[in-house]
């Protein structure tokens, strides 16, 4: 699994992991292709409260149920809504490719149309499912398409963090810098500011709960306030459940069809 | 004794000198134009207050909008590249949220196949081969959210819209997107319009104006004073009145850190008007005192100038004050301060003028009167001669009032009121010309919000409720000035029909309300939920539904509401209430309480000064007599503005406050005469002859320097300005004329002050 930072699952073998790092003197780099490469669970199951708050405080929350599984070159990821009850069981598919000159396969399946269409974005600034997240920022992003500078070590939320700044190589990329605070030893990134193209603060990410499951240190809640908008999404991943072998037939568009059981 | 009149008066015009010095420094330091209109409105008035909130939910902003116009068809390399620059240029303003710009660049292009959806920008790579042009032109052809809104249909207009905030607007920021936009010229043609740009240019414009026009106004009315007083200094210190009172009036608002509105600016000219009286009236009075006593002392020229004249000064001040006080029933803010401090320049003017000018007498000597050539005895003056004229065509004046009277009243009933903004531009303005240009090929510049408010969360998503909708919708487009609308409903057809293969036969509201739900939600995962923000709230309670106008008149407004309102009960049966919100309908909202407060107003300080002029002279007759002037003139007022087609505006209204200001200070001046005559002479034609030769004539002076310093304003290059010059010279010369033809016969008639005396 290479997603780095949200939703998904953020994993590490501790044990090896901070043995190794000893006198080695790492570089930027180094450190957020641990967060990207580190181990990872195959599979996870787990139920996602979304929590989209606008400027005016009203909420829209929404359930739901999403498997994913790592199949090395591809990782798929199935997801049906719970709730509101008049979106139960739509459901949305997406296979995302280690290629990155290779687009994403998404599909969706909406049961009131009893149609599934395959949707075809290009965009990886798009906002994912009209949150503040785009797809780049749920961890779709190569470490080499940026340039990484240690900008300081500090404590955050008790914890030893490199403060890493992000520097796009591709002028034209949606932000103009990140800066990420990457836990030592855990290597999961806590928090993380974004800069838009113009250079002004957009955007921070904040994990406010993570765990460790089986081994694997799981980003349990996340938040991402959008300081422009005046926008926040909240995810929280409930009842988690890694490697337990979930079957290839789940991500098919029988199962979308299927809906929750 | 002499000499401490003469000690007293040098300090009287030193304290004037150093008041007046002082209050330039404090208007230098605090002294501020209020250019965002916003300002002007009620915040508390439950209009106001909804339609501010509307505005946050659904973040409603005015929008600059820049179109570029290529005569050739806008889909090629060079406009299209330009689209996209202006749009990017727009975004990095710092002004400008990079998400408040919207083009052809920025706008998604939901489309769909039998098995796919595909969510794509028209471009970002700028297309230059013919194919791709020829897609991206079919592409949006094909998409009625972007077709006709932000390229027109006949496909040789775009536009590029910048929504900002009210009061970020600035002139240099105008500029700033002018001279950006601009750099894009030729071949393609640029406009940039919109209403921020016209708010500004108008809070900037009108001001400006203002502070050009008024120093030729005052030299003037420098030259008529000069022709009608004959003196340097009586023109000098008669001037100095009206320019130290506005002066001292900036300076206290300065001081109590109250902005310059558009509105405030008009009371220099309230002053002038009003201001040049009192020193005519005195210096009349004092040029024919030294008539008749040429060797007279200048302690008892002033004594003589004071003790007759001071009462109705003092009166016709305290009158205009009332007027200008009754302003303060007005809900509007800037007009409640155009109240207070006109009433208090009066205030000040008055005191100048009973303290200045005899002070200045006492150390700068006598006015000298340059004599006239020929000039006659009072007995064989103009005055008498006309006097006895005016009593000879006792019938013809009241046949001629009553005409007048009448033909007014039918065109009053003609007015009507505007709260257009745009409306205060020359026709062939660059400002109305863009606007023209835009509402010729785009839905139109004026937006006009309704808010439908349910009770229970998903009422918005119901079938029915968005059928509803549109229906209101396409009613509300049949009339001929609305050009377009846009609600949830178009986006749910939209999805409908996209999600159906492009059929057309699904361009409609489904009937399935999960589908709705799921719609939306698809958007929201593939669109851009901003979209969806601006026309539904969270809970989908609430909708916005925009109509864009193609102009920004209240008729054009009301109009639309009124086919609105049609929809009231079918909405009300799903719990829907129906609000309004935007600057438009504030701006309506604005002109129709500005009005209500004026009339209010009118009528109110109509009633006082019957009361104040039944105390002063102590017979209701009077009181009632008095007002006949300040009456027809009003009346008159609004029937030619009603013949004219000239709307009552936020500007035009305001006349009606001089129309009483000025009208009653004639009444007043002209019955004090009459009464003081009546009671030496007691005899009706000496005292009428006597009257006019005194009161009569410092009234058409006044009249004459008023009248002529405001018909310069009729050659301002701000329509408003030159309404009001036109219509406040009317109002004098209409007041002037009431006084010493109708009131002054009614007067006659009446044998008030002569009813106990035997003639």
């Amino acid at each position: 699994m290479r997603k780095a930072i949200a939703l998904t699952l953020m994993v590490i073998f501790i044990g090896a992991g901070s043995l190794l790092m000893g006198g080695e003197k790492l570089t930027g780099l180094d450190i957020m292709k641990k967060v990207y490469y580190r181990p990872s669970p195959k599979d996870m199951t787990a139920e996602l409260v979304m929590t989209l708050i606008n400027s005016n405080g009203d909420k829209r929350v929404r359930k739901i149920r999403q498997y994913i599984k790592d199949y090395g070159k591809v990782e798929k990821k199935i997801m049906f809504f719970i709730a509101p009850a008049d979106v139960r069981n739509t459901s949305f598919m997406n296979w995302s490719y280690d290629d990155p000159n290779k687009d994403d396969d998404q599909w969706i399946y909406l049961p009131a149309l009893k149609k599934i269409k395959r949707i075809s974005s290009e965009d990886k600034s798009d906002y994912f499912m009209g949150s503040d997240f785009t797809y780049d920022d749920l961890g779709n992003r190569l470490p080499e398409e940026d340039n990484h500078k240690i900008i300081r070590e500090e404590k955050l939320n008790g914890e030893d963090c490199y403060v890493i700044e992000n520097t796009p190589k591709d002028p034209d990329y949606m932000y103009s810098k990140t800066i990420t605070w990457v836990v030592k030893g855990k290597w999961i990134g806590i928090k993380r500011k974004f800069y838009d193209e113009d250079g002004e603060f957009l955007k921070e990410l904040t994990a406010e709960k993570y765990e460790n499951i089986k081994g694997y240190w799981i980003l349990a809640r996340v938040k991402m306030h959008n300081v422009q908008k005046d926008h926040t999404t909240v995810m929280e991943l409930k009842n988690i459940k890694v490697d337990t072998g979930i079957p290839d037939r789940m991500f098919t568009e029988r199962m979308m069809k299927r809906g929750v059981r | 004794m002499k000499e401490k009149l003469l000690k007293f008066s040098w300090l009287v015009l030193i304290a004037i000198l150093l008041i007046t010095v002082a209050s330039v420094l404090v208007m230098k330091k605090y002294s501020r134009l209020e250019t965002n209109l916003d300002k002007y409105m009620p915040e508390n008035h439950p209009a106001f207050v909804y339609s501010n909130k509307a505005e946050k939910w659904f973040h409603i902003k005015d929008a600059v909008v820049i179109a570029i116009e290529n005569k050739s068809g806008v889909f090629n390399y060079s406009t299209l590249k330009k689209i996209k620059d202006i749009t990017k240029k727009l975004q990095r303003m710092k002004e400008i949220k990079r998400t408040d710009v919207t083009s052809l660049y920025t706008a998604d292009n939901i489309v769909s196949s039998e098995g796919s959806l595909d969510v794509k920008k028209f471009y970002k790579r700028v297309p230059k081969d013919k194919e791709s042009l020829e897609n991206l032109k079919k592409e949006v052809e094909n998409n009625e959210m972007i077709f006709g809104r932000l390229v027109s249909r006949d496909e040789t207009v775009a536009i590029i819209l910048a929504r900002i905030d009210n009061d970020i607007f600035t002139q240099e920021f105008y500029n700033r997107i002018l001279s950006m936009a601009k750099e894009y010229e030729g071949p393609e043609k640029i406009y940039v319009a919109g209403r921020p740009i016209v708010e500004g240019t108008l809070a900037y414009l009108m001001p400006k104006d203002m502070k050009r026009m008024v120093p030729i106004v005052v030299f003037v009315i420098i030259i008529v004073l000069l022709l009608v007083l004959r003196s340097f200094k009586s023109t000098f210190f008669t001037l100095m009145v009206v320019l130290i009172s506005t002066l001292w009036t900036f300076g206290l608002m300065a001081a109590l850190h109250i902005p310059i509105y558009a509105v405030t600016t008009m009371i220099p000219v309230m002053l002038i008007a009003i201001g040049v009286a009192y020193g005519i009236h005195l210096y009349n009075h004092l040029q024919l005192f030294i008539k008749e006593n040429p060797n007279a002392s200048k302690k008892e020229a002033v004594h003589d100038m004071l003790s007759e004249m001071w009462k109705p000064v003092l009166m016709t001040a305290i009158t205009t004050m009332v007027g200008f006080i009754s302003l303060l029933t007005s809900q509007v803010y800037p007009v409640k301060y155009f109240g207070v401090f006109a009433a208090f320049g009066v205030f000040i003017a008055l005191t100048l003028s009973l303290g200045m000018i005899p002070a200045s007498i006492y150390v700068f000597g006598m006015p000298g009167f340059k004599k006239q050539a020929g000039e006659e005895s009072p007995e064989k003056s103009f005055y008498f001669r006309a006097t006895d004229r005016i009593i000879k065509a006792k019938p013809i004046i009241l046949i001629i009032t009553i005409l007048v009277v009448g033909i007014s009243i039918y065109g009053i009933s003609k007015v009507w009121i505007s709260s257009s903004f745009l409306a205060k531009f020359e026709k062939n303005s660059d400002i109305r010309k863009t606007d023209r240009f835009i509402n010729e090929h785009f839905g139109g510049t004026t937006t006009l919000n309704v808010i439908l408010e349910g009770k229970d969360k998903d009422t918005i998503k119901k079938p029915e409720v968005l059928r509803t909708i549109l229906e209101m919708q396409k009613e509300v487009e049949k009339l001929p000035l609305v050009g377009s609308s846009f609600s949830l409903g178009d986006f749910i057809k939209r999805m409908n029909k996209v999600m159906h293969a492009d059929r057309e036969e699904y361009d409609t509201i489904p009937d399935n309300q999960n589908l709705i739900a799921q719609y939306l939600l698809l958007y929201e995962m593939s669109g851009d939920p901003e979209n969806l923000a601006r026309v539904a709230d969270y809970k989908y309670k609430k909708a916005n539904v925009t109509f864009q106008l193609k102009s920004d008149d209240s008729k054009a407004l009301k109009e639309a509401i009124a086919v609105i309102e049609k929809f009231k009960d079918k909405l009300k049966k799903e719990g829907i209430e129906i609000h309004y919100a935007g600057s438009g309908y504030k701006a309506l909202v604005f002109t129709d309480l500005l009005l209500e407060g004026q009339i209010k107003s009118l009528l109110l300080s109509l009633v006082i000064v019957v009361i104040l002029l039944t105390i002063m002279f102590k017979k209701f007759s009077i009181g009632l007599i008095g007002a006949i002037p300040i009456t027809i003139t009003t009346i008159v007022t609004f029937g030619v503005m009603g013949l004219l087609n000239i709307p009552l505006s936020s500007t035009t209204a305001l006349i009606s406050s001089i129309a009483i200001g000025i009208g009653i200070d004639y009444a007043i001046h002209f019955i004090d005469r009459y009464r003081i005559y009546a009671a030496r002479t007691g005899n009706k034609e000496l005292t009428s002859r006597l009257t006019m030769y005194h009161s009569g004539r410092a009234i058409f002076y006044n009249a004459l320097v008023v009248i002529a310093g405001f018909m310069v304003l009729v050659f301002s290059v701000f329509p408003p300005n030159r309404t009001l010059g036109a219509l406040v010279s009317m109002n004098m010369l209409v007041s002037f004329l009431g006084t010493i033809t109708i009131m002054f016969i009614i007067l006659y008639i009446k044998n008030t002050y002569f009813k106990r005396r035997k003639v």
